[in-house]
């Protein structure tokens, strides 16, 4: 009875316990909570140990992905490490085979040195969740107690762990994706920051951060910490504040500072994210660093306006052309100096209308040339639409074809200030000439009157001596023969002065070299050219190319070719209505022989005049010395060469030289002079 | 008795002048003497003497007019008249205001200038 007695209180113990060691493992799970499976089978073998008084407790949990399984082991003694582990693991396997699905529910195991009772629960059903072994020295365990707490725990366990795996693949899908929306946010070169819908900086990526060299926290504060640039800040935060609040997008421009300190310029974008409902559930902002850019069109700016205000200072416009498809793009300085409205369209009509009528044969030709890809390089002038004549100076070349086209590219000058300056200029460069002819002949009469004077004086005092001393009583004869020999003197020395001056007239000095006669004519025509073009005359030149080189004075020849320029050109000013054609031509004449031909379309020569023409002080202009064409006889005369002029069958004459082109000594020269 | 008759001294740098002049002058009535410059004549013994000076305008050193004004400046009151090869028949009006009897330009007639000479005379 006492047995019994006090197995019945054993037992209300063993009851007792039992209650609460159930007790104990159903309220496991809200210790589990949240927690990792590999937590949760600890706690679990921890209780177990404790509770059922275990040799060890092992739990092999299979990992759902199909790698090696997860194995945990609770010693006595200690807790076991991952060696005792897999001693454990590898016995029990050897022992029960490596099916845990198949293993007896009670068994016996030889680990190590120890002959030990095992226990094995399934964790779920199928134990697809893993498997619980508990062991013991005691020969009954488990008994039925043993059993029943094992296999609560084991259930417990199984919804714990189920729960828990369910749980971290959500929590590890929503890292994941956090993971992957991260990376991409990360790895947008922009600059990101993700706002809640009342405007508090959330998220940021990392170029953000790395670009303004804050952390989240501080940039939190952008509205005080000097971020945004001090005078940008109110302009920036009455948008912001709009934007947020009216729930429209916003774009600002302003200056934030970099991690470097330096504020820089950046284009702030914010737009509203919207749920599924159409609320706002988050504000993106994106912040581009447009600094660099803004820079770079300041500098154009910049310099658009240098090279305008150089335009407007320079009068010059620029632009290109496609002739053919007139089409233009042209600066506004060019406008200006057509005084064109900016919004006019431009057409080849337009600008040709404007043209002064003179300059319109020279326009035209120009024009026809540049179609042929041609460039061009001319002056003309203009009559704007508001009466105005300007005097233009226009180059343009062929900057490439389009289709066959040519495109040029050029520059169009306003030249009026120095053309005006310059033909002032030129008004007193020639009223100087003339003072300084006139001055220098008067010079050269005076002091031809004085050498001629003298001994005309004398002859005259002497003479008149002679004849009184003849007429006194008596005569002085000695007297009146020393008179009449003065007076033959002087009349030597007077004519020794006229032969003096002939010779200081005759006696130019005269070099011949060889030369290239085109060459030397080219050199003229280059430097009358414009003062020709300011005439209006059209000049042609028609050099042959088998030219021989001659023997010649080069500057008395050069002065030849332009006395018959100035000629041509004279004898054209006063020629309207018709091309001021000026034509100038070499050619070889003989074998030995070159002749230059200047053709003109001015008011012609008259027959009957044509002999004097050559006489030293004819001329047929009212301002005219008439000294031109006889002096240059002379020196064609010198080459061993002539000088003569025709009228053309039309309007006009025209003047030729032709001169031997082998040298001929002076001597020669001067002989051919004398016998013509 | 000698009639002494008035001198004309001349001043001209051209030897062929002081060769003929002189004799015509002396055929004309008067006596004569010559220089070849206006410096010659200023270091002469006949300053005081010279009734009428005929005289060359352009000379080296001292020129004709550099003369006048010298003798002005030594009120010297001797009639001058000028003789000039050189062509510029504007010079007259200006010597004459300054003072000058006549200018002649050479080559010049005997009567021409024996009127100058006597009108010089008639100032002396």
């Amino acid at each position: 009875m006492g047995t019994s007695l006090e197995s019945a209180a054993d037992e209300a113990e063993r009851l007792r316990r039992c209650l609460n060691d159930l007790v104990s493992i159903m309220a496991l799970p809200a210790l589990w909570a949240g927690r990792e499976p590999s937590q949760i089978v600890s706690t679990l073998l921890d209780t177990l140990r404790g509770m059922l008084r275990l040799t060890f407790v092992f739990a092999r949990l299979p990992d759902p992905e199909g790698g090696p399984p997860t194995e945990l082991v609770r010693m006595a003694e200690a807790a076991g490490g991952a060696a005792a582990a897999r001693q454990i693991s590898g016995s029990i396997d050897s022992s029960l085979g490596d099916a845990p699905a198949k293993w007896p529910s009670s068994a016996r195991v030889v680990i190590g040195d120890a002959d030990l009772s095992v226990a094995s629960a399934r964790l779920g059903i199928d134990g697809e969740i893993g498997i619980i072994v508990a062991g013991s020295h005691r020969l009954n365990f488990p008994d039925e107690t043993e059993r029943l707490l094992l296999d609560v725990a084991a259930n417990q366990a199984a919804v714990g762990l189920q729960e828990a795996r369910l749980l971290s693949e959500q929590t590890r899908r929503a890292n994941e994706s956090e993971r992957q929306s991260r990376l991409i946010v990360d790895s947008i070169p922009g600059l990101v920051a993700l706002l809640s819908p009342t405007g508090y900086i959330e998220m940021v990526n990392r170029p953000l951060l790395e670009y303004f060299g804050q952390t989240l926290e501080e940039l939190r504060q952008w509205g005080t910490n000097g971020t945004v640039h001090p005078e940008d800040l109110p302009h920036v935060v009455e948008v912001f504040t709009r934007s947020i609040t009216s729930g429209t997008p916003y774009e600002i421009v302003q200056r934030l500072r970099r991690e470097d300190g330096i504020y820089r310029w950046i284009q702030n974008s914010g737009f509203p994210l919207r749920d599924t409902k159409g609320q706002i559930a988050r504000w993106c902002v994106l912040l581009t660093d447009i600094d660099d850019r803004k820079r770079a069109e300041a500098a154009l700016r910049q310099a658009y306006g240098h090279l305008a205000e150089a335009q407007r200072l320079s009068k010059t416009g620029s632009f290109i052309t496609d002739l053919l498809a007139d089409r233009r793009d042209w600066s506004e300085e060019a406008f200006r100096i057509f005084e064109f409205e900016p919004t006019t369209s431009i057409t080849l009509h337009t600008i040709r209308g404007l043209v002064h009528p003179e300059d319109l044969p020279a326009y035209d030709a120009a024009y026809e040339r540049a179609i042929e890809g041609v460039g061009f390089d001319m002056a003309f002038r203009i009559i704007t639409s508001a009466g105005n004549l300007k005097h233009l100076h226009a180059v343009g070349h062929v900057m490439e074809e389009i289709s066959g086209r040519p495109v040029f590219i050029g520059a169009i000058q306003d030249v009026t200030e120095s053309k005006v300056a310059e033909e002032a200029l030129n008004r007193v460069r020639s009223e100087l000439t003339h003072v300084a002819r006139v001055t220098t002949l008067s010079t050269l009469t005076a002091s031809i009157a004085h050498e001629v004077n003298q001994p005309l004086s004398g002859i005259i005092t002497n003479a008149g001596t002679c004849l009184r001393m003849l007429d006194a009583n008596p005569p002085n004869i000695d007297g009146a023969r020393e008179t009449a020999r003065r007076t033959i003197r002087d009349g030597n020395r007077a004519s020794e002065v006229v032969t003096r001056l002939r010779a200081l007239f005759s006696k130019k000095e005269f070099t011949p070299e060889p030369l290239d006669l085109n060459e030397a004519t080219r050199e003229v025509v280059t430097l009358s050219l414009s003062e020709l073009q300011r005439n209006r005359m059209i000049v042609q030149s028609e050099f042959a190319d088998d030219l021989p080189s001659i023997s010649g004075d080069r500057v008395q020849l050069q002065q030849v070719v332009l006395n018959l320029l100035r000629n041509a050109s004279d004898a054209m000013v006063g020629v309207h209505d018709r091309p001021r054609q000026l034509l100038i031509r070499t050619k070889r004449e003989d074998p030995d022989r070159v002749r230059l031909t200047v053709r003109d379309a001015g008011i012609g020569l008259d027959r009957q005049t044509m002999d004097k023409l050559f006489d030293a002080f004819y001329t047929t202009k009212s301002d005219g010395m008439g000294i031109g064409l006889s002096i240059s006889r002379s020196i064609i005369e010198k080459h061993g060469g002539r000088l003569w002029g025709e009228p053309n069958d039309g309007p006009g004459a025209t003047f030729s030289f032709s001169i031997p082109c082998c040298a001929r000594s002076v001597a020669d020269a001067e002989s051919a002079v004398k016998t013509s | 008795m000698t009639v002494r008759r008035s001198l004309v001294s001349i001043v001209d740098d051209d030897e062929s002048v002081r060769e003929s002049l002189p004799d015509l002058i002396r055929q004309l009535g008067f006596d004569v003497e010559a220089f070849a410059s206006a410096e010659a004549f200023l270091a002469s013994e006949f300053v005081n003497d010279t009734r009428c000076l005929v005289l060359d305008i352009a000379m080296p050193g001292m020129s004709g007019t550099d003369l006048q004004r010298e003798l002005a400046s030594r009120r010297e009151t001797i009639p001058i008249v000028f003789i000039t090869a050189g062509g510029d028949r504007t010079v007259r009006r200006r010597l004459l205001a300054e003072g000058a009897v006549e200018c002649l330009f050479k080559p010049f007639s005997e009567t021409a200038l024996l009127d100058a000479l006597n009108a010089a005379l008639r100032m002396g």
